[in-house]
């Protein structure tokens, strides 16, 4: 019989951290508070037996959020063998609030102190037995992050597991309110276990409208409420938070000590610089491009060229031995057993161009991920929000919103879902639209691409697609924030700043290459089908009029060139009309790394095929930088790969709002392109048409659409015919 | 026959890829963003 643990505890407060110690799992750990929204299971290290839940991190057992409703349902549904409350040691005062509650579940709750090595480093004292005496449970300390005391937890968890004892409830409310409580109580089921009636009776008392889902019956208690809410004039929800708040005051005044005078932490004077009013904008800036630059150029560049023309080239030399390039090992390979030439083709042309191009980005993608990982693990990026909800409130965002362009950053599928923890419906919507705008890690090879072979590799160029994505957000925001969908004010956004740590390598490294690998399967499963149906699209075609295979020089003659031939013109205003940057922005739906497939597919079989020259050269030829640019910001701000679409689909649950999302996606990517092509070529190169006019009508439908301002509306519209349903 | 053997061969891992993708698609799994959805805690959508 397995015994049930759940890991219970306030947002970042190490619960994740304690999980992957106690199970030897790898589940993701960020230091910001709601990485975990969901519970995840996993088993105890040398006992099989005991199964280890990890829960949502929340700050009480009110379902004010999702995450709350998803730990509370568990919690009273499945009722562990015991609670593992986790408790953060620098923070315990707003901690106990949800021990309080836990404590009422009935269920046997073993306290874990964490961050014990932080509390005594400040010279703060904690008194474990004293805590233990007046919660009512036992309290043990930990440091989950230096594994400190964890295995002692657990045991002991297993021990008041097996035991089945639940903690005695030594908290007592004030006399009027114990005696309306017990009044509820008897007003209670016998489908309620005994040791559970407190926690609903004080629930049902709060008006917690969620609890009675939990209850087969429903009593009756608003006379107790009404009686109690007179007595103490205040409402019920009211007077249970005072009276926990004053017991938990009472509580820290004897068992906790601070070492002294109330300090500025280290935490603290790193955030007077990085959230200052004026510094932190600037200071965000300058980290992003430091992290781009240096990710996508110098590290990340010498990284790539080694990738793309080492091992997805001519070869590479260790340590004076010369190392053969893949596409070499396998031409090789299949010359060496009589291959037919078509099928070489497809091998080398279709599948290890296309592939390779794509897995030829991976080290400049890793070096982001770890510049990413490390960013949100030693807790800047939690201050990011902090600083974004500044300026995303202006334009009717809350911060809550930078979390899922945060997790976007990564891959916009989760982006695009992390936006459900967002209660106003509204920003939901509005969070859903733009949140692709981030360039995702699909996105990193095509910025690699055009700045690699277009721009010589400039520091600036992968920098300036993270502030376009930036802008689109800010830009939409105020445009939309205007319109009557979306008008409003943004919702409340309220965050707790974790303290700063140095994160250890281990979860760095963890996290870059669960993303990365991420990548690399992705490659060998949808990236490499579709280079298969490339190739054959490419291969294959009409010439001198009959249907056949085609020579590499006939590309123009190609299934693909006549179905890229079909789109191509719509392109043509933004700079790349050719075919084929047609076909690779299209094929870019299946999934963002195929672009940068396609052009490897492309352009890299003139290479095998005549002058031998280089996939990079051969775009740079096919196109201007300002067409490349305009390339670039089209394929950043367009519509999403289908799987992004999807989620945007789900998560809209409204087949118009779907339509309306991509629709204004795809507009503005191809608008927001057209002007950066056309005054790009007006400055650059003095050109001047009718696609310069359009340019600058555009740009000044954009200030009009900024600038103009919102009308609150002053009438009230009221539908007659549903009003009158309504007056019965 | 090298062509054969390298057709046969090219057949398998197709199969092979398309059989994985039908496989994660029907067991809950993400395969088309790529991630791991037991690793990845952005995505709230098993509940």
């Amino acid at each position: 019989m397995s015994v049930k643990i759940a890991l219970a505890g306030n947002p970042n407060c190490g619960k994740t951290t304690l999980f992957n110690a106690l199970t030897g799992s790898n589940q993701f750990v960020g230091n910001w508070p709601g990485v975990t929204v969901e519970k995840k299971e996993g088993r105890l290290k040398g006992n099989k037996d005991v199964v280890i839940m990890d829960l949502p991190g929340i700050y009480s057992l009110s379902p004010y959020t999702l995450e709350e409703v998803v730990a509370r349902n568990y919690l009273i549904n499945e009722r562990p063998d015991a609670i593992i409350n986790i408790v953060d040691g620098t923070n315990i005062e707003r901690n106990l609030y949800l021990s309080t509650q836990l404590i009422e579940l009935g269920i046997p709750v073993l306290m874990a102190v964490n961050m014990m090595d932080i509390v005594e480093k400040s010279g703060d004292k904690i008194n474990i037995s004293k805590l233990s005496e007046r919660l009512g449970c036992e309290v043990t300390t930990i440091s989950a992050l230096k594994g400190t005391g964890i295995m002692k937890a657990a045991e002991r968890a297993v021990a008041l597991a097996n035991a089945k004892k639940a903690a005695p409830k030594v908290h007592k409310f004030a006399v009027k309110v114990e005696n309306v409580l017990t009044a509820v109580e008897d007003k209670l089921g016998s489908d309620i276990p005994e040791e559970q009636k407190r926690f609903f009776a004080v629930k049902l008392l709060e008006k917690d409208d969620k609890i009675g889902e939990q209850m087969k019956k429903v009593p009756d208690v608003s006379a107790e409420i009404e009686m109690l809410e007179k007595e103490m004039d205040d409402d019920t929800e009211s007077i249970i938070t005072n009276e926990r708040y004053v017991y938990i005051s009472s509580i820290i005044g004897e068992c906790y000590t601070k070492a002294g005078k109330e300090t500025l932490t280290v935490s603290d004077k790193i955030d007077k610089i990085v959230t200052n009013r004026w510094l932190a904008l600037p200071i965000f800036a300058v980290v992003m491009i430091i992290v781009y630059a240096v990710s996508v150029t110098t590290v990340g560049t010498w990284a790539t060229d080694w990738a793309n023309d080492g091992v997805f080239g001519d070869g590479w030399s260790l340590f004076g031995l010369e190392i053969p390039g893949i596409p070499v090992l396998v031409e090789g390979a299949l010359e060496a057993i009589g291959c037919a030439d078509w099928l070489m083709g497809l091998i080398l042309d279709g599948i290890v161009a296309g592939v390779g191009a794509v897995l030829g980005f991976v080290p400049q993608m890793l070096v982001l991920f770890i510049f990413l990982a490390f960013l949100e693990a030693c807790g800047y990026m939690a201050r990011v929000a902090f600083i974004m909800d500044r300026i995303f409130r202006k334009f009717g965002l809350s911060g809550k919103s930078f979390i899922p362009m945060l997790i976007g950053s990564g891959c916009g599928v989760p982006g695009v879902m992390a936006s459900r923890t967002i209660e106003n419906d509204r920003d939901r919507k509005m969070t859903i639209m733009t949140t692709t705008f981030v360039p995702c890690g699909a996105k990193l090879p095509i910025i690699a691409l055009i700045a690699g072979a277009l721009f010589g590799g400039a520091w600036w160029v992968a920098p300036s697609a993270y502030f376009v994505g930036i802008a689109a957000i800010i830009c939409s925001g105020i445009i939309l924030k205007k319109t009557k969908m979306f008008a409003g004010d943004p919702a409340p956004f309220v965050m707790e700043l974790p303290a700063y740590h140095m994160p250890t390598a281990g979860n760095v490294l963890r996290s870059m290459w669960e993303r990365g690998w991420s990548f690399m399967k992705k490659a060998g499963t949808i990236i490499l089908l579709s280079t298969i149906v490339l190739w054959f699209l490419m291969s294959f075609g009409w010439m001198d009029g009959s249907f056949g295979m085609l020579e590499a020089e006939e590309l123009d003659y190609s299934i693909l060139a006549a179905l890229g031939g079909v789109f191509a013109p719509l392109f043509a205003p933004l700079g790349w009309g050719d075919w084929k940057m047609a076909v690779a922005a299209i094929t870019g739906l299946i999934a963002k790394e195929n672009v940068v497939g396609t052009i490897g597919i492309l352009f890299g079989v003139a290479e095998v095929a005549e002058d031998g020259a280089e996939i990079w050269e051969q775009l740079a030829a096919s196109m201007s930088a300002v067409a490349a640019y305009s390339f670039l910001v089209f394929n950043l701000l367009c519509a999403p790969c289908f799987a992004a679409m999807g989620a945007i689909k789900r998560e809209m649950n409204n087949i118009k709002w779907f339509w309306f999302a991509i629709g204004y996606q795809t507009v503005l990517a191809y608008a927001v392109s057209l002007c950066v092509y056309q005054i790009g070529m007006l400055c650059s190169a003095g050109a001047f048409g009718i696609g310069t006019v359009v340019a600058f009508l555009l740009v000044i439908g954009f200030i009009y659409l900024l600038f103009r301002p919102y009308k609150e509306s002053t009438t009230l519209k009221v539908d007659m015919k549903k009003a009158a349903m309504g007056i019965k | 026959m090298g062509t054969i053997i390298t057709a046969v061969v090219l057949a398998c891992v197709v199969g092979l890829v398309i059989r994985k993708m039908i496989q994660d698609k029907k067991s809950g799994k993400s395969l088309q963003c790529g991630c791991d959805c037991a690793q990845c805690g952005g995505c709230g959508s098993k509940k």
